[in-house]
């Protein structure tokens, strides 16, 4: 790891095709800061992005990266840590990889607490198919396949993932860029699975969660004087409907991730030349 | 052929018949004989009947067939099911203070021996399966000695008493067949010798052929009959530094596969009939991203859920066909269980050289039977490893393009890109499902998308000129009748041979191990005169193929019961073909 790593490392050569005001951006910025500052560099990072606009990051970022099926990045991530502890993995998707397609997997990459970063890019919204309803769009937001709105709750992600078994669960928005670097560094510095839910306005096609929308109704946990380590405050936080929070939510102080489990330690690419020494060892073991 | 002996035992599923096979099938092999085993059990945990059968000689043996000489019947539906394999000769062994009245024909022999009160006397009930071991131990003048060693190893962990207990059982068993019937005139006398075999199934050679391969991590979601490759890994693989990890389910699992092989460490799922469709939907992202990776499906029958604990071929087309688009895979299917283990270590080399998925096709027959071989079969020193073209530090300034960039997926002659994993200094590039260029970005231009299309077959004829794709050959080469096999349907096609020889049949056997790239056949087609295609399939999936390669029509033999073939049915079935005619289409 060099010390002198620039978050520009981290930038690609392609130019994003996100359409101008596009969340993703400052999510994306936030990230490639976080990961700089954290003292990582583009050749020991893996970045899983899902499919959506959301999942471009992938293109637009320089590392070792995978774009891979609508809703398996978290899978991919989980394969990556287990075979590389000494890579620093980050898992990147929209609101619907995550929590519609995707749903089932986040539920166990929660629970497992492999030691990585889940951003999910939430804009309440399929951004790439142009405009339909995501597991995160409000009852009532009328789009192109459910024109009276969904009529049904939204996804609470910060619930869904305590109550999956989190030890790390936060919140931030793309525009408060200092705040959302910060907090998507303290996911990465968190010793095991850290969950943050990005709102990242989407400005072409959801004229409700807009960047105005989350400047007047956000509410810093920090300014709020929250404590992460406090389960039932955090419980109170998540389960709020009628405010949106930025700020680190919950943190489990003994997390234990998913290697230090289950002595998961070695860098698995490195094989011998032929069969292990003792390899005639296991086929004695069937006299 | 030396004489060889078919033993069964069988009951209700939870009877404990598996392990009670199991341990007798580890005497045998002890007893330096030979040792084929299959199991016909039922889908249900309690209920349905289930048995564990054994064919054993001092020669090779490579099938069961359809007779039955010594059958320890726990119920009675045990003797119903066998009533057509069980003989004059036959000897039944059973309860009958057993609250059911065993009806037996007059013309077996049937040994009555109370297991349970026996078991009693050794220290429980629950060891009347042992008795019966003992008993069976009587009947075919095999020391009972020869069962202690496969006790100590079954229930040694249960502490010495119940070894000790067990061990008493089987004498009790015996003691008591020796006393009270004389059974000499049956004239079953089990020779002995001094080798020294191992027992496994196909998934234990797949497991152990990944161990030896330098498999590190596996991820698998349980499904008949494929679990027990996982179970197999679990606890030993972590002996070298390697992890399973149970996923949530098989689009997890191999996504979770793809993400261990892009990190460098050799990969694998395995999964069977639902699982393998799940995992479709990954499966080209896999071979579009370049990642090399061992696809195992232990075929069950199909469609849907089946008959979930049945044997079946009927995978091979979903493996040589499926998802959607276009994209080259390796399909190979070992044809025995020794090369269940050598096919999976080649596997793991071929994923690497070209960088392409491989689909390693098993089955059920083969994961479930146990078979003795020389320790010698499996030998590790002959184990290679080639991991294709990884770059390291010192190598990847080769394959970095003017502006300092990694070209994971540059167009080389042969079709095979560099590789770097994580960790490679300037190696950071991306993968994706999406076309790309040579750099792995997205693009949609035509030139840079037939490149990339045609460099990705370029692999698969790079390794049709580099690799051996040779098929495995049995019986006379010169004979006008060929018989051609894939997959698991060798050993009974070897022994059918003994059978068809003796009605003075001659067959030439090819046995085929590589379904794509597969050996061009239209040579040894063309010189036969009759040419049938064997498969558990109803339809004749590799018939197509081989009519489709070799523009012959051929004749075929579908087995589509959940039953495998046995050896004499093969031999009947082949007769019958080679009397019919070509059937035209
Ligand atoms: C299996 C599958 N089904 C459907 C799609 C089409 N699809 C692409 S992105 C997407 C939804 C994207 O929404 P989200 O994850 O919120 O990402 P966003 O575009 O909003 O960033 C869908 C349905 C697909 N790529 N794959
Ligand atoms: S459609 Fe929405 S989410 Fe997609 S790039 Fe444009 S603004 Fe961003
Ligand atoms: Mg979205």
């Amino acid at each position: 790891m060099s010390s002198d790593v620039r978050f520009t490392d981290f930038k690609s050569d392609k130019q994003p095709t996100w359409c101008p005001g596009c969340g993703d951006f400052g999510t994306m910025n936030g990230m490639m800061k976080a990961l700089a500052e954290t003292g990582n560099d583009p050749d020991n990072t893996f970045v899983v992005a899902g499919i959506g606009c959301s999942g471009k990051i992938g293109t637009y970022m320089h590392s070792y990266a995978l774009h891979g099926v609508h809703g398996r990045a978290l899978p991919v991530g989980t394969g990556v840590k287990m075979a590389r502890p000494d890579i620093e993995v980050m898992v990147a998707g929209g609101d619907g990889d995550g929590y519609s397609i995707g749903a089932g997997h986040f539920v166990h990459a929660v629970r497992r607490n492999v030691d990585m970063t889940y951003v999910v890019m939430d804009n309440r919204i399929y951004g790439l198919t142009k405009g339909q309803a995501s597991p995160t769009s409000r009852s009532d937001f009328e789009t192109s396949t459910t024109p009276e709105g969904p009529k049904q709750p939204p996804v609470n992600p910060l619930a869904l993932a305590l109550a999956s078994g989190a030890s790390f669960i936060a919140q931030s928005f793309a525009s408060d860029a200092l705040r959302h670097q910060e907090i998507v560094q303290q996911a990465i510095e968190h010793d095991g699975f850290g969950f943050v839910n990005v709102f990242s306005p989407c400005v072409t096609f959801n004229d409700v969660d807009t960047y105005d929308y989350f400047r007047d109704n956000l509410v810093d946990l920090e300014e709020a004087g929250h404590d992460p380590s406090d389960y039932e405050a955090a419980k109170g936080v998540i389960l709020d409907s009628e405010k949106e929070y930025q700020g680190v939510m919950y943190q489990d102080e003994n997390s234990v991730p998913y290697h230090e489990q289950h002595g998961v330690t070695e860098n698995m690419s490195e094989i011998p030349d032929g069969a292990p020494e003792d390899a005639m060892d296991l086929v004695r073991e069937f006299y | 052929m030396a004489e060889d002996l078919n033993w069964a035992v069988g009951g209700e599923a939870g009877d404990g018949i598996d392990s009670t096979g199991k341990i007798f099938a580890q005497a045998l092999s002890r007893a330096g004989r030979h040792v084929f085993t299959s199991k016909d059990f039922a889908s249900r945990i309690r209920g349905g009947y289930t048995a564990y059968k054994i064919r054993t000689s001092v020669d090779d043996v490579q099938s069961v067939v359809d007779r039955l000489d010594v059958l320890v019947a726990l119920t009675q539906r045990t003797i119903d099911e066998n009533l057509d394999e069980l003989h004059e000769g036959s000897a039944v062994i059973y309860d009958g203070e057993r609250s059911w009245e065993a009806e037996i024909p007059d013309e077996m022999t049937a040994v009555d021996v109370p297991l349970k009160s026996l078991a009693e006397e050794a220290g429980g009930a629950i060891m009347r399966n042992v008795v019966a071991l003992g008993a069976a131990c009587a009947i075919a003048n095999f020391d009972v000695e020869y069962l202690d060693e496969a006790l100590e190893k079954r229930f040694g962990g249960k502490g010495s008493k119940i070894v000790e207990n067990n061990k008493a059982a089987a004498r009790l068993g015996e003691e008591y067949v020796e006393e009270n019937y004389d059974l000499d005139h049956l004239g079953y006398d089990l020779e002995t010798t001094d080798n020294d075999y191992v027992l496994l199934n196909g998934n234990e050679a797949i497991g152990m052929g990944a161990l030896a391969a330098g498999c590190r991590f596996y991820a698998g979601y349980p499904i008949t009959p494929a679990t027990t490759i996982m179970e197999y890994l679990t606890g030993r693989i972590e002996e070298y530094g390697g992890h399973v990890v149970q996923a949530e389910d098989e689009l997890s699992a191999i996504n979770m596969a793809l993400g261990g092989a892009r990190a460098g460490a050799r990969s694998m799922t395995a999964t069977s009939g639902a699982g393998i469709d799940l995992m479709t939907e990954t499966f080209g992202l896999v071979a579009t991203s370049e990642t090399p990776m061992v696809i195992c499906d232990v075929q069950r029958s199909g469609p849907s859920t089946g008959m979930p604990t049945k044997q079946e071929q009927g995978d091979l087309n979903m493996a040589l066909y499926g998802g959607h688009g276009e994209v080259p895979r390796f399909v190979v299917a070992p044809t025995s269980i020794t090369e269940c283990f050598w096919k999976t270590i080649e596997a793991f080399n071929l994923a690497e050289k070209y960088q392409t998925p491989v689909f390693l096709i098993s089955d059920l027959a083969m994961s479930v039977t146990e078979q003795t071989f020389p320790p010698e079969a499996f030998d590790m020193d002959a184990v290679e490893i080639d991991r294709g073209k990884l770059v390291d530090d010192d190598t990847v300034d080769e394959w970095l393009d003017e502006g300092g960039r990694f070209r994971a997926h540059a167009v080389t002659d042969d079709g095979v890109s560099p590789r770097a994993i994580p960790g490679t200094t300037d190696g950071a590039h991306m993968s994706t499902g999406l076309e790309h260029d040579e750099l792995g970005r997205r693009t949609e231009d035509q030139d840079e998308r037939v490149r990339q299309v045609d460099k990705r077959y370029r692999k698969v004829e790079t390794a049709q000129e580099r690799e051996d794709w040779e098929y495995r050959e049995f019986g006379d080469p010169d004979a006008d009748s060929l018989v051609i096999s894939w997959g698991s349907n060798e050993g009974a096609l070897v022994e059918a041979l003994g059978y068809l020889e003796e009605d003075g049949i001659d067959v030439r056997v090819i046995s085929v191990p590589y379904i794509f790239p597969r050996p061009d056949l239209t040579e040894e087609v063309e010189a036969a005169d009759d040419v049938i295609v064997v498969e558990c399939n109803a339809t004749g999936q590799f018939a197509d193929l081989i009519e489709h390669d070799t523009l012959t029509r051929v004749k075929r033999i579908n087995k589509y019961t959940g039953v495998r073939f046995n050896a004499d049915e093969l031999a009947e079935e082949i007769t019958d073909q080679l009397a019919a005619e070509v059937p035209a289409k």
